[in-house]
């Protein structure tokens, strides 16, 4: 009898708000990072085998792939930031009234998109 | 552990179509899930054409009429319809409330009806909230003050009487608990937020003697902390209340007191 009884839908059914999607993308975001910095480490390992094998890497960078890659882990390491802080002023016991938590999502959201484009113009300008 | 698939016994399969039979123009359709345990089927979705023309303002109001005209084999809990005894809590356009003070004009196109989120099914929207009850227990919801005399009365100051507005309101409906994430993947260990709001309750509760026992006792990793402010139980709650911030004052609490 006990494991007849079905489980009701959670998460398939449950709808998403500002708060929950930059809790969850907090999370993505974390996950990638992590591997990112690890690709970063095993990139800067690279440049020890030769100045052949970084131009192979480089060239990689340069592609379209390796640019969408590039503003991608842009994207987020800024979300990931914006986001921490947005979790430290709740830990502080701040902005938790909904419409507070639903225009600081917001600004995690907006701002970190408006801030890759910003470190991507300002990359363009300087290279 | 994070299960996001249901499981198999679990998936929700097509059900019953029950046609309008009153011939009006102002129909809705109202998607209801349904399980009935004397079957060995899974549960389904049944769909009602109601009239809207002869309905009251509330999705309870919609599953009355449902029950007393179209399909009285229909299961759901309700008693008092005016939001105080939570007993009608349930997913409704895919948040969580009481049937009785949600206005079905706040949901737009169809009317998905659905039991409280990760629960064990008893009967349709009948919910299994035995584990939730047992946390709540667990955390011992009544004064302690063994010290002070049982037979003249305990005075509070107005100022720590108001330290429990926004706590003493829960009617324990499980809205909260059962929209949280971290409940649905940990219910088994973290307390959730209907629990954690009750624990900060008597935490701060001036009267009550026992404060640095009730602190310890929620001050562990999986009872307390896995609450990420993802603030499905803020926006969940139908009495207005913020256990999001009750959680993160007893954060606080633990992180400057001196136990």
């Amino acid at each position: 009898m006990e494991n007849k009884e079905p489980l009701s839908p959670h998460i398939q059914i449950y709808r998403w708000h500002i708060s929950s999607l930059v809790s969850i993308s907090h999370r993505i975001t974390g996950i990638v990072n992590i591997v990112a910095i690890t690709l970063i480490c095993l990139w800067a390992s690279l440049l020890l085998l030769g100045e052949s094998k970084y131009e192979t890497i480089e060239f990689f960078l340069n592609s379209f792939l390796g640019k969408f890659i590039i503003l991608g882990l842009t994207w987020s390491f800024l979300f990931q930031i914006l986001s921490e802080i947005r979790h430290l002023i709740m830990d502080f016991g701040y902005g938790f009234e909904l419409q507070t938590s639903k225009i600081t999502g917001l600004i995690v959201i907006i701002g970190s998109i408006v801030l890759t484009i910003t470190f991507y113009l300002i990359g363009k300008n300087f290279i | 552990m994070v299960q996001i698939n249901l499981p198999e016994n679990s998936k929700v399969k097509k059900g019953n179509y029950f046609k309008d039979k009153t011939g009006s123009k102002n129909l809705r359709k109202v998607n209801i899930y349904r399980w009935d345990p004397s079957t060995e089927e899974n549960p389904r979705i049944d769909t009602y054409e109601v009239d809207m023309n002869n309905c009251p303002s509330k999705v309870l109001d919609i599953l009355n009429k449902i029950k007393n005209e179209l399909d009285p084999t229909i299961a759901y809990r309700r008693s008092c319809a005016h939001g105080v005894c939570g007993s009608c809590a349930m997913n409704m356009g895919g948040k969580n409330g009481l049937a009785c003070t949600t206005p079905h004009a706040d949901i737009d196109g169809d009317i998905d009806i659905y039991p409280l989120p990760h629960l064990k099914v008893k009967r349709d929207l009948i919910g299994d909230l035995d584990g939730l009850y047992r946390q709540y227990q667990s955390i011992e919801p009544w004064l302690k003050s063994n010290s002070k005399s049982e037979t003249s009365e305990i005075i509070q100051s107005k100022e720590d009487r108001k330290k429990l507005d926004g706590a003493y309101e829960c009617i324990m409906c499980a809205c909260c608990s059962t929209s949280c994430p971290s409940y649905w993947w940990n219910g088994d260990k973290y307390l959730g937020p209907a629990v954690l709001l009750q624990a900060y309750r008597w935490i701060v509760d001036s009267r009550d003697e026992e404060r640095e026992a009730r602190l310890k006792k929620v001050a562990d990793e999986l009872k307390l902390y896995r609450c990420h402010t993802i603030l499905n139980c803020t926006s969940a709650c139908p009495k207005g209340l913020n256990p999001a911030k009750a959680i993160a004052e007893i954060k606080k609490m633990l992180a400057t007191a001196n136990l």
